[in-house]
């Protein structure tokens, strides 16, 4: 008993200290497994298997920080501001595959020091820009009419529609420009694909104040990667402007709440 | 009641002015000549003349039209330079003979933007100014 006793006195301490190990190791496990699933789990999806570009029943959330805050050319790196401010105007170039006139345009806006930006008088941004102005979007899928509603809380807290019921879209030159043009859409494997033309040219469609006419064309890409991040990808096609098409892409974040309420007054930012 | 009939006019005037009035004044577009431009010059006799030219961009070249209507003259040549906003265009008027505007384009970020230069027409120039409609 003695000799028992004494190796249970010997033994209880390593136990102890095992099973102390073993949970801090549990532990640690749990907690890196569900920030792991977390950042893996899929994008939810419908019934029918497509995939859900807002929330699952139940769930709060929207889509916000943005991970480019100007628009710039895919490969392209140049240091901006917030505001798209350029660090060193001489990068101007660099941005986009400018014409002559819109090259100009955009330094005057740039050396402006972005004073004209219709958001100062409440004019929503453009389609792009609204994709990376804070505040967030929602992408609400409306199946019972064929329609895709983009909701935004930044800006002057608009929203725009996309009509996937296999329409035609209009002839540019038949519209009257709007701001946020006419969107027919498509689903591409599970990617949401967006083509938008008829915009006049009263807004900025970058926060950097790239130039537009009524020529412009978007081609818009919205894929969720995953339950936690959206790619979105725009093809600029303004021939009155660019010297060719060129697109942008950058991802937003899944953040659990409500759009909050904001209003643009005019006047103000 | 006519007093409060002409003061509920005046307050409906005061708020659509102050509705339109930042979007005209901050409101821009894309290419610079784009749009209607109405302006003036002294004729000799010193009575105004208006004239108003159409421009629009096609992506390569500006075209438009002088005083648009039965007696319009379309242009026969346009440019912008961007290098200092220069413009120059050309046309000829009925009788064959010059008509050019060579001007600058100033007030570039605003809706109503302006330019000023000298008009020639009928063997006379004159200093003219226009405000973009």
């Amino acid at each position: 008993m003695t000799s028992a006793s004494s190796v249970n006195k010997r033994l209880l301490p390593m136990v102890a200290t095992s099973v102390i190990a073993v949970a801090v190791l549990a532990t640690g496990l749990l907690v890196t497994g569900c920030s792991k699933s977390n950042a893996d789990k899929p994008a939810p999806r419908y019934a029918d298997g497509s995939v859900r570009l807002d929330r699952e029943p139940g769930e709060k959330g929207y889509w916000d920080m943005p991970s480019a805050t100007s628009l710039v050319e895919e490969g392209v790196t140049v240091a901006t501001d917030t505001r798209g401010k350029l660090a060193n105007l001489a990068d101007a170039e660099k941005v986009a595959p400018f014409q002559p006139w819109s090259l100009a345009l955009f330094k005057f806006r740039q050396e402006n020091d972005l004073a004209d930006d219709p958001m100062k008088v409440c004019i929503g941004p453009g389609s792009p820009r609204q994709m990376m102005t804070p505040g967030g979007v929602r992408i609400l899928q409306d199946k019972n009419y064929n329609r895709v509603y983009l909701i935004f809380g930044g800006g002057n807290r608009n929203w725009r529609v996309i009509y996937m019921d296999g329409r035609t879209p209009p002839s540019p030159d038949e519209v009257t420009g709007t701001f946020l043009g006419n969107a027919v859409g498509k689903w591409e494997g599970d990617t949401l694909t967006a083509e938008s033309i008829g915009f006049n040219t009263r807004f900025w469609f970058s926060n950097s104040g790239l130039p537009h006419t009524e020529a412009l064309k978007l081609t818009e890409r919205f894929t969720r990667m995953s339950h936690e991040v959206l790619e979105y990808e725009v093809t600029i096609d303004d021939p009155r402007t660019y010297t060719r098409a060129w697109k942008a892409k950058w991802t937003l974040k899944w953040v659990p709440g409500d759009i909050e309420e904001q209003f643009c007054e005019d006047g103000r930012e | 009641m006519r007093k409060l009939l002409l003061g509920g006019l005046l307050v409906g005037v005061w708020l659509t002015g102050s509705w339109l009035f930042p979007v005209v004044a901050f409101a821009q577009e894309g290419f610079p000549l784009d749009g209607t431009w109405r302006g003036e010059h002294a004729a000799a006799k010193g009575a105004p003349t208006t004239v108003v030219v159409i421009m629009q961009w096609d992506g390569k070249q500006v075209t438009g039209t002088i005083n648009p209507g039965p007696n319009g003259i379309e242009f026969t040549g346009a440019t912008l330079d961007p290098d200092g906003w220069k413009v120059h265009v050309a046309a000829k008027d009925a009788k064959g003979k010059d008509v050019i505007l060579e001007g600058v384009v100033s007030d570039l970020g605003k809706y109503s933007r302006v330019i000023t230069g000298k008009w020639t027409e009928g063997g006379q120039t004159h200093d003219i100014r226009f405000v973009r409609e």
